[in-house]
């Protein structure tokens, strides 16, 4: 099948986290001088503005912030029925790490915020690419 | 000497047609929208010298700043003001600059037509799109999800259940019936039962928790308080006015979203209120911006008109509609009335056209006075812009 859904553009500045998700790993850029972690990437650190910031490979594993259970969307998703829109927030601090994607796996009736959830990965098939997406984790 | 910081005031409002499909294009809607407000006011085109477009670029050399399109529109004049930031900000900067005497008549302008919010509407594609790197788009992020994610959110943590937010849609859609303009208004009154039924958009939001997705345009004209009493319509003063904003477009969401004392949205009211010295109890019509149900609940919270969470317990019982304390969007708001693109100008007409005393009389607040307007969006209550104004 042919993937049709949007495709991020990959630069210099983004390849380590494209290249994280090749190899399984979340990378989030750790400031080097206050320490905080910054998602989304911005170009200096939103506690201290230090432009000096590194990708540094967190847990992967958080809990559910909060989600939505879309049924009218871009086509492209909504042609294998209704999709999860999901925020899930990083364990790791101290400034709260929130990521957005989509949860899969897990039963529509059974996605409660603050569920226990990770990050999981997934290759675009047709694309030397891979994204990453939010699964249902062991409690 | 420095910037005189005369008093300023509303003095022009104008409407197109709002409704759904408008085949003409969006700058002969800016155009009418343009003109019909300098009527309105008794002000003509050569008055004008400070504008403000929802445009984000010229429309014809694709420069990055529209004033350059309408240096030239207008004539090869030299306009002394361009105004930017969502529809009741560029007017509160716009006010400050008449206020400064960088302008002396200013003109916000919006039109829309043939595009949607809707994106299921879009064909499907043959190739995947490539977007910006962290882009919503990749996971399908809709407008209506970002909101919808924020509701749910909402409703953990204060226990906000369905049939409280719909409470909003079924004012609006009332307000509307008494507005011959909207374009819900003929299809009659709703109940709560209609809107925890209908159509599931993106959960928990039903198609009529959310605005309309319509097509029009507007304009408003600003000058100084002097000049307003020598025009057409009684001037509608600007009291006090702000922007905000702390977030950035559509990316994050704030954490925590709740419970929290606000951002933009508090700020700005803050900000608007305090240079006006109005009491909130003193406000007598409010039009606050709801592009979604739960957007009013945390309009009301955030800029202290109830308690924090305590939205859902404020409009129960019908009341933000006409003969309430403080109604809220009489003409049917976007809910209800239109929503038009970039709707936030459309409550700051309404607020003026309420004070001004000049709607249909059943759905004319008594003896307004004092009215407040907010826009709001960007990331879900990222950005704000107020405009307290008075008669």
């Amino acid at each position: 099948m042919t993937w049709l859904r949007p495709l991020p553009t990959i630069n210099p500045e983004n390849k380590p986290f494209f290249a994280g998700l090749r190899e399984r790993k979340f990378r989030v850029p750790k400031c080097q001088s206050c320490g905080h972690f910054n998602w989304t990437p911005y170009p200096a650190c939103r506690s201290c503005l230090s432009t000096e910031q590194e990708w540094t490979e967190v847990s992967g594993k958080g809990t559910l912030y909060t989600f939505s259970v879309v049924h009218s969307g871009p086509k492209t998703f909504t042609q294998d029925g209704p999709y999860v829109w999901a925020f899930m927030k990083l364990q790791e601090g101290p400034r709260p790490l929130i990521v957005m994607g989509n949860l899969v796996g897990v039963p529509h009736d059974k996605i409660a915020i603050n569920m226990p959830v990770q990050i999981g990965y997934y290759d675009v098939p047709g694309h030397d690419m891979t994204l990453y997406h939010f699964e249902a984790a062991p409690a | 000497m420095g910037f005189p910081y005369k008093e300023t005031a509303v003095v022009g409002v104008y409407t197109t047609e709002q409704a759904r499909g408008i085949t003409r294009s969006p700058f002969s809607l800016e155009i009418e929208a343009l003109k019909g407000a300098l009527a309105d006011a008794g002000l003509e085109l050569k008055d004008l010298d400070g504008i403000a477009t929802t445009r984000l670029q010229s429309l014809i050399s694709g420069s990055y700043d529209p004033l350059h399109f309408w240096a030239e529109q207008l004539g090869q004049r030299s306009i002394t003001f361009m105004g930017s930031g969502q529809p009741a900000a560029a007017l509160a900067k716009g006010a400050l600059a008449v206020s400064a005497g960088m302008c002396e008549v200013f003109a916000l302008v919006h039109g829309k037509s043939k595009t949607t919010w809707n994106a299921s509407k879009a064909a499907l594609p043959t190739t995947a799109p490539r977007v910006g790197d962290w882009s919503e788009l990749i996971y399908g992020a809709t407008r209506i999800s970002w909101y919808a994610a924020w509701a749910q959110r909402y409703m953990h943590e204060f226990g906000v259940t369905s049939e409280q937010m719909a409470e909003v849609a079924v004012d609006a859609r009332y307000h509307a019936t008494l507005n011959p303009n909207s374009i819900m208004g003929s299809r009659g009154e709703i109940t709560v039962e209609d809107v925890v039924t209908s159509r599931m958009i993106a959960s928990p939001l039903r198609l009529l928790d959310c605005a309309l997705d319509n097509d029009g345009g507007y304009a408003v004209i600003i000058t100084s308080a002097k000049r307003a009493r020598d025009l057409k319509k009684k001037p509608v003063y600007v009291l006090g006015a702000s922007e905000a904003a702390y977030i950035d477009y559509y990316l994050n969401l704030p954490c925590p979203s709740f419970p929290r004392e606000g951002g933009a949205v508090r700020k700005a009211t803050e900000i608007a209120l305090g240079m006006s010295g109005i009491k909130r109890e003193d406000i007598d019509v409010a039009g606050l911006y709801d592009c979604f149900t739960v957007t009013v609940l945390r309009n009301l919270e955030e800029m202290g008109f109830c308690k924090i969470g305590e939205g859902a317990d404020y409009v129960k019982g019908g009341r933000l509609r006409l003969g309430g304390p403080m109604p809220v969007n009489p003409d049917g708001g976007l809910l209800s009335n239109s929503h038009n693109g970039n709707p936030g100008g459309m409550h700051v007409i309404e607020v003026v056209r309420q004070l001004r005393a000049e709607v249909e009389p059943k759905r004319q607040v008594k003896d307004a006075r004092i009215g407040i307007a907010i826009s709001q969006g960007m990331s879900v209550h990222g950005g704000a812009g107020v405009m307290v104004m008075g008669v």
